[in-house]
């Protein structure tokens, strides 16, 4: 019964690895930039549904308004800050992206102070016993919300044709560009949902944890663990590699504690020591 | 229909392209013919909008073509089909297809992907599989039937030949002499394969280092002696 419970607390920690994982991935195979923000984004906008919540707005109208709030802020920034810096280097919008999680933490700790906060949960009360297996509410809400997310992810991603041409431009940009798809919108897309990724997974962090500005450090490098694990080019393999992440981790922390903090790294290092493309990187499909 | 004068391209303080003219009428071939680092992909870049010309102008049915991006200039009826073909490897045909119309509704992109895979059956009959898993000639015919989907008046084709087995070859010449005749599709043509360019085309013009030194009907450019030294290895 206990590995029971470890490995669904680990699936509903891997889901919110996964969210991260994804907004990495998606940037990442698309523009070619590790975005370190992804978290601290989140962050931020968790701040943004404590003010709200902590003024009575109820908490669904408040999830919804973050998504929304996490969109305009990637259209502001890829409009107004990467599209900019994309014409000098990649280099220069990862730099970009460290120097946003500063700003980040310095609004959310200059406004809200860098007390730990209360942040509510999506459903308290009670968890639930089935059959000798304990779920907390909100993991529940956690892990079905993420699994939601992920499924709207893609169908956009493999449906329609914006999520088509995101994919493309992963693959080969200046085939993309000469065909006439409006790369500039693409990439707003592209920044506006991983955002908003970052709001869903900044609330659903916050009502495991407390608030505070460092809070999501340690989901974002999770976040690019999974990615790594994932093989970072494959938005398939960054979701897989967070539900096995969170899995992992957790049985390491119960059956050797000695190892739990160290244990991820350890991993990181022998996956791309003997994987380099990843658990589930997918192989180049090009025929030599 | 298309009309370039007095064109100059640089790339940073390198100009590549010295003041080049050269036009193409409606239901014309034109190919432009030149070995390695001649300037020939560098014009078709500036014509799809990829690359901005210094001086001069391009205009396409009278529209000046200079300052607009290539998603404007889809949409006005040119397409451009680079070299080294860019087909999106772990995109299925279907979704290289439908990138390729990408500005169309989407009734009007199931009729272009029929359209399309008609004219190359290979295609329809793979149209779910990667397009990585294709060999060089089909990946050709993708990009082509790619290019096809946004309903171009103009097609430029940048070295359809590189790297192709000769009935490959063959067979991509044949289908856009087709498409020319019975579509009215106009093409200007990128080509090191000078013989077969001559062939299938009206008209050419011979570029060195950036500069039109020959240009005419390619029926009497095949018989000029020069061309046949320098380009047909006669």
């Amino acid at each position: 019964m206990i590995i029971l419970n470890l490995i669904i607390r680990g699936l509903i920690t891997g889901a919110i690895y996964s969210l991260t994982s994804m907004g990495i991935v998606l940037i990442l195979s698309t523009t070619l930039v590790m975005n370190f923000a992804q978290g601290d984004m989140g962050m931020l906008l968790a701040y943004f549904a404590f003010y709200m919540l902590v003024r009575k707005i109820s908490y669904p109208v408040v999830f919804v308004l973050i998504i929304i709030i996490g969109i305009i802020l990637g259209f502001l920034l890829e409009k107004y800050l990467m599209n900019r810096a994309r014409k000098t280097s990649h280099l220069g919008m990862v730099m970009i992206t460290l120097g946003l999680t500063m700003i980040f933490e310095g609004i959310a700790g200059y406004s809200f102070g860098t007390m730990p906060l209360l942040f509510p949960k999506a459903i308290s009360g009670e968890p639930l016993i089935i059959s000798g297996i304990i779920i907390d509410k909100h993991d529940l809400f956690t892990f079905i919300v993420s699994i939601l997310i992920v499924i709207i992810l893609f169908i956009i991603l493999y449906k329609t044709k914006i999520g088509i041409a995101a994919r493309s431009l992963a693959e080969d940009e200046f085939g993309a560009r000469i065909l006439g798809i409006p790369i500039n919108s693409i990439y707003l897309f592209i920044w506006m949902t991983a955002f908003s990724l970052a709001g869903v997974s900044g609330m659903l962090v916050a009502g495991r944890q407390t608030l505070e500005p460092h809070f999501m450090i340690v989901i974002q490098l999770k976040g690019f663990m999974a990615a790594v694990l994932g093989g970072m080019n494959s938005i398939v393999g960054a979701v897989l590699g967070g539900f096995l992440l969170g899995m992992i981790e957790n049985l390491v922390s119960f059956y050797i504690p000695q190892i739990k903090d160290s244990f991820s790294l350890i991993l990181i290092v022998l996956v791309l020591l003997f994987l380099p493309q990843g658990i589930f990187g997918k192989r180049e499909t090009r025929r030599a | 229909m298309l009309k370039i004068e007095e064109l100059f391209v640089s790339y940073g303080p390198v100009e590549a392209i010295h003041g080049i003219s050269i036009e193409v009428k409606e239901r014309e071939i034109v190919s432009i013919l030149g070995s390695n680092g001649a300037g020939k992909s560098t014009i078709l870049k500036t014509i799809s909008g990829i690359l901005k010309p210094k001086k001069g102008v391009i205009s396409f049915e009278n529209k000046v073509l200079n300052m607009l991006d290539p998603s404007q200039i889809v949409k006005m009826g040119i397409t451009h089909i680079p070299e080294g073909r860019h087909v999106f490897p772990n995109l299925t045909i279907k979704e290289n297809l439908i990138l390729g119309g990408y500005f169309l509704k989407e009734n009007e992109i199931k009729n272009q992907i029929d359209y399309v895979s008609n004219i190359f059956p290979i295609l329809k009959e793979r149209i779910n599989s990667k397009a990585g898993t294709l060999s060089g000639g089909e990946q050709q015919m993708l990009v082509i039937a790619r290019g096809l989907m946004s309903k171009p008046k103009l097609l430029l084709l940048d070295e359809p030949s590189l790297g192709l087995a000769p009935i490959a070859v063959s067979t991509i010449f044949k289908t856009l002499q087709k498409l020319n005749m019975e579509d009215s599709l106009s093409i200007l043509l990128v080509e090191q394969n000078a013989r077969k360019a001559l062939q299938v085309s009206n008209r050419s013009y011979i570029l060195v280092n950036g500069r039109v030194v020959l240009s005419g009907e390619s029926s009497s450019l095949i018989e000029n002696d020069e061309v046949k030294k320098l380009y047909l290895g006669r």
